[in-house]
Order: structure tokens, then C-alpha cells, then sequence
């Protein structure tokens, strides 16, 4: 039973990345591509028996990523995010496009733009421009530097689809801001392995 | 009437120095306040640039990522500062991956 789900879950995921190919390479990577995509994406995440707790541990600590179908090269990556409550990320942006749906669970995001002049690393001022709750049924597409910050909301675990622009070892730098410090830090880009 | 937290002392290893943190507040937020250049990137316990030792005292840790701090270094008394608040005065050396 169990290697039917995961035959199940491997295909379903490769329809979903070749419909996602099929969107890139009629349009681009748009804002109407990823709302294309973000509609496929919570197809995904409706398939509830794929991704269940029988096949994705619970996180020894709070929060872990499950690669679902990895591009060897840079194309889109799927993943799938188990974290529990109260587990967050403060704001960022990845330096790709990203798109995120819930399986089950809750994930609250908290979307900003910068408000700063943008010269000075140590100056860093955000402004709050929305707020979305990923929750069964929703999902959020994100451009390469929309910035969200990120928290499990709720009294149950969070179990996300994450699909990425690039796989996750491929990933350009990702930008954190920290508004109370007034900084702003960048991850090592993983370009290097492209 | 409102209480203020309770303020622990911090004292940083790898800079010989005390500094206050309250019982809200992470070890890195106050080091970093402070003026410490503590190592950190994500400073929501994700990235692990902050990992440092917890030399003694007593801390609660929020919510982080497998990624950041696995359970084998936890047990070794590894922390992420940017996760810990004290319960107690603390000592920390941080072991930072950070960006330098």
C-alpha cells in the first residue's frame, strides 16, 4: 500500500512539473504564469492522502523540508515543508520565484516592501503590505524579491508544497531583514553548483 | 500594574563582556543592540549562523529548523542565539557560520 502511494504521489507530482514546464515555456515567468501555477499547486496540495504524517515525519525539531521532485538542473523544484506551530521566518526574500500551498495546516505570511532609500545595508526600514493565511484550499506565488516573512499558525503542524524556481542547492542568495536591527544579511548564493 | 521582565546577565565569550538581556528578548537581540557583532543571517532559527555553545545557564528555545541545529548538537549544548531567551544569567561562545 505504501509503495502505491508513493507511486501515486511520484506521479502526480511529475504532472504537476510538466504542467508547471508547459506554463514557462508559454509564458514566461509572469505574474498571470505564477497564478497558473499557484492554482496547480493547490491541485496538488488537495491530493491530502500523498502527504501524509505515515510518510513525512514530524520534524525532530520544528520545521523540515522533504524534496517531493528535484530538477537536476535549474528548473522548478517541489517540496514539501512539515512545521510545527509557532515555527517561523523572518522577512526575506529568495531571490527566485516561489510558490507555497497548504496540504494541512496553517501558514501565516506577512508581505513587505522596502521603505528604506535602498543604499545603505544598515539603514534597512520595511513597510507591512498584506498578510495572506496559506491554509488548505489557498496558496500564495511569490516574484523573485517579494519579500514575506513567514509563521505556523494554529494548534496543528503545517504540511506546505514549496515550489521553487531553482532547487534549494542551486539557490541564488536569499535576503533576510531585520527592520530591528536596521540590517539586512544575505545567505551564500549556492549559484556556484549551477 | 505591569511587570518588567525579569533582566538576566550575558556574558559573551569571544568578547570577554557582560551584557543585559531580558527574559523576552534572545540572546542575539540583545547582543546585537548592544552592539556586539554576533554572527547572523536569518535570525529566525533557520540558517545556523548563530549556533553557538552555551557555556553555562540555564535557556528556553522558540521554535527552529532541522537544519539550523540538528538534535546531536543540541545535546552537546549547542544553541541558536538568535532562539534562545535566558532563564538565568548565561555564558555563550558563539561558533558561527556566519557571513565572515
Amino acid at each position: 500500500m505504501a509503495s502505491t502511494t508513493a507511486a501515486r504521489r511520484e506521479k502526480a507530482c511529475a504532472k504537476l512539473l510538466q504542467a508547471v514546464d508547459a506554463i514557462i515555456a508559454r509564458e514566461g515567468i509572469t505574474p498571470s504564469a505564477l497564478h497558473l501555477m499557484k492554482g496547480k499547486l493547490i491541485g496538488l496540495a488537495r491530493k491530502t492522502d500523498l502527504f501524509s504524517v505515515a510518510d513525512f515525519a514530524l520534524p525532530e525539531a520544528h520545521g523540515r523540508n522533504y524534496p517531493l521532485l528535484v530538477s537536476t538542473a535549474d528548473g522548478p523544484s517541489l517540496y514539501l515543508v512539515v512545521a510545527q506551530p509557532g515555527k517561523e521566518a523572518a522577512a526575506h526574500d529568495h531571490g527566485i520565484w516561489c510558490i507555497s500551498a497548504a496540504v494541512s495546516g496553517q501558514e501565516l505570511h506577512r508581505c513587505f516592501r522596502r521603505t528604506d532609500a535602498g543604499r545603505d545595508p544598515n539603514q534597512i526600514a520595511l513597510t507591512q503590505i498584506g498578510a495572506v493565511v496559506v491554509a488548505p484550499g489557498t496558496g500564495l506565488a511569490m516574484a523573485d524579491h517579494d519579500i514575506h516573512a513567514t509563521a505556523v499558525i494554529g494548534d496543528q503542524p503545517a504540511f506546505l508544497l514549496a515550489l521553487y524556481g531553482y532547487p534549494l542547492s542551486r539557490f541564488p542568495s536569499v535576503t533576510w531583514y531585520h527592520p530591528e536591527f536596521r540590517s539586512m544579511r544575505a545567505s551564500l548564493s549556492q549559484r556556484h553548483a549551477a | 500594574m505591569s511587570r518588567a521582565a525579569k533582566t538576566y546577565k550575558v556574558h559573551i565569550q569571544n568578547k570577554s563582556l557582560d551584557i543585559a538581556c531580558s527574559a523576552g528578548q534572545s540572546l542575539l537581540q540583545a547582543a546585537v543592540l548592544a552592539g556586539v557583532d554576533f554572527p547572523y543571517t536569518c535570525a529566525s532559527g533557520n540558517c545556523g549562523a548563530c549556533v553557538s555553545l552555551l557555556d553555562s545557564g540555564k535557556i528556553n528555545m522558540l521554535p527552529y529548523g532541522d537544519r539550523a541545529l540538528s538534535t546531536e548538537q543540541r545535546k552537546a549544548g549547542k544553541i541558536l542565539a538568535c532562539r534562545a531567551r535566558p532563564r538565568s544569567d548565561v555564558t555563550v561562545t558563539w561558533l558561527g557560520r556566519g557571513r565572515r
